[in-house]
């Protein structure tokens, strides 16, 4: 007999839904595939359900689908505490990755140091870098063809080394990088353990260095900061460096990579966006709402009830923001992809006090990979032949993004 | 018309600086400032677009 996916005693049978994050059929690598369709159909359903083994180590959670529910979570640091040793566990460890794993009011202190570096208008200095990284991507690819693997040779590159830059990394290791990203975040244990050393042993030799050579960069910003009136421990500074690099690397490339296997699918809204470039700007947040790509996860510190189902201490909580994102009772027609939708508060970069630090660098990467990549290429299309493979899990995204426009 | 700020709500996505910098401040950490706005005359739609735009629902709009 197979056996069953367990449910905990305190999960009523009604609670119980059938839809999983890892391993429902259109979460799994499928050619062609829409998975945020997949998920914007359990809106349709209960706000809340429980859902055996949805997350990567197997654990059941509950699966919070609507804007509002997902908002009284991630608002409520207190009821849902963010600590899940999600790097740490790999390496046989206990340590909070910082901020994202500390909760209220001991996450603010290290927020409010690291809120500055990343604020709008910090943002803005970092964007000629930006262009021309793009710029230099998009002309060396056009030189190689008139088609290309976008994943490895445009969103990857452009993501990777603008984040490297930040963090003060030269990028001649760019690909180096990438490959660990990717152990960490897709792969299986053994992978993900190994890959978790490297990161942490590159780091660590970045802060003996920044240390001894002080350079103008995050990492010796980190070396100085001060937390409380005292310097940051290592370990502290080892706990920050490793969130921004699981939390940098490869979001904002599976952004530029879900717009353009949109767009490329769809020539009309191509036309759109060269029509009216002013738009740019507006069309990359709805696609931010339409394919978000991260699922916040909280674990209860109490017994309650939410959308009618029993939550106990130490049950998981998941918010996938492609649900919240796609719910019709914040978003007319959610599955509508409204290049000047107003009022668009989607939940790609999360709710609370966690909302994606990043968020203001993510966004401008966007607009400026699409910006320069429609100045420089024509209309194009996904290229015969080829399937890029779209997946679900702890981060979404698409691979094999082969586009042409000969 | 005032637009009134929750500030503990606000999370910094700054959504509402990016419609209407003009109405909006903020702090070196990029959270909106802690105190009332008050709107000037003929901003009302631009204000009810920018609080609408909050994605914590930190703003809201009320009488002055
Ligand atoms: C499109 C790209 C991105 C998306 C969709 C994204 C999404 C998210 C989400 C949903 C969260 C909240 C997680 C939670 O509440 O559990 C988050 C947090 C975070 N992100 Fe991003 N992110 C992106 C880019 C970036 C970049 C470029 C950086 C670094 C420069 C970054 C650094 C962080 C950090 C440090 C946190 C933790 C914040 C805290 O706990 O206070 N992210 N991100
Ligand atoms: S949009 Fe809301 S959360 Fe964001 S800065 Fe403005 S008030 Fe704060």
């Amino acid at each position: 007999m197979a056996s069953k996916p367990t449910v905990p005693d305190h999960v009523p049978a009604h609670c119980v839904g059938a839809f999983n994050l890892y391993k429902s059929p259109e979460m799994r690598p499928t050619p062609f595939g829409d998975p945020f369709a997949a998920v914007a159909k359990l809106l349709d359903g209960p706000s809340v359900f429980y859902a055996p083994e949805t997350t990567r180590d197997g654990q059941g959670a509950w699966i919070v689908t609507t804007a509002e529910e997902q908002r009284n979570v991630l608002q409520d640091g207190a009821s849902f505490s963010s600590y899940r040793r999600i790097f740490s566990s790999a390496i046989g460890e206990d340590w909070p990755v910082i901020p994202l794993e500390l909760d209220p009011p001991e996450h603010g202190k290290y927020r409010s140091m690291l809120n500055p570096l990343l604020s709008p208008k910090r943002v803005a200095a970092l964007e000629p870098f930006v262009t021309a990284k793009a710029v230099e991507l998009i002309e060396g690819l056009k030189a190689r063809g008139a088609s290309a693997e976008i994943m490895t040779e445009f969103a990857f590159p452009l993501a990777v080394s603008v984040f490297l830059a930040f963090l003060g990394i030269p990028d001649d290791r760019l690909m180096e990088f990438v490959g660990w990203a990717n152990e960490l975040l897709h792969m299986g244990p053994a992978e993900r353990t190994a890959a978790a050393h490297k990161v942490l042993n590159f780091l660590e030799s970045m802060i003996a260095q920044r240390k001894a050579q002080p350079a103008d960069d995050f990492m010796t910003f980190l070396v100085k900061a001060q937390v409380e009136g005292r310097p940051l421990t290592d370990q502290e500074i080892r706990s920050i460096a490793v969130l921004l690099f699981i939390g940098g690397l490869d979001t904002v490339a599976t952004a530029i990579g879900l717009d353009l296997y949109f767009l490329a699918r769809n020539p009309d809204r191509q036309q759109e966006l060269r029509d009216n470039p002013a738009i740019m700007p507006s069309a990359v947040e709805e696609m931010l709402r339409a394919f978000p790509s991260v699922t916040p996860i909280r674990t209860a510190t109490r017994d309650m009830d939410l959308g009618g189902c029993p939550i106990r201490k130490g049950d998981l909580v998941s918010c996938p923001s492609m649900a919240s994102s796609r719910d019709p009772a914040e978003f007319p027609d959610p599955n509508t992809i409204d290049f000047n939708r107003e009022d668009n508060r989607h939940t790609a970069f999360s709710y609370g006090p966690h909302r994606c630090l990043g968020s203001h660098l993510a966004r401008r990467e966007i607009i400026i990979a699409l910006n320069e990549w429609f100045a420089r290429i024509p209309p194009f299309r996904i290229k015969e032949g080829t399937a890029p493979v779209t997946f679900g899990g702890f981060v979404f995204g698409v691979e094999n993004l082969v586009l042409d426009w000969s | 018309m005032i637009i009134k700020v929750d500030r503990e709500k606000c999370a910094g996505h700054a959504r509402c600086w990016a419609l209407a910098p003009e109405l909006f401040e903020l702090d070196d950490e990029g959270y909106v400032l802690p105190r009332d706005i008050i709107v000037p005359a003929g901003q009302e739609a631009l204000a009810g677009r920018a609080t609408r735009a909050c994605p914590e629902r930190a703003l809201s709009i009320g009488e002055d």
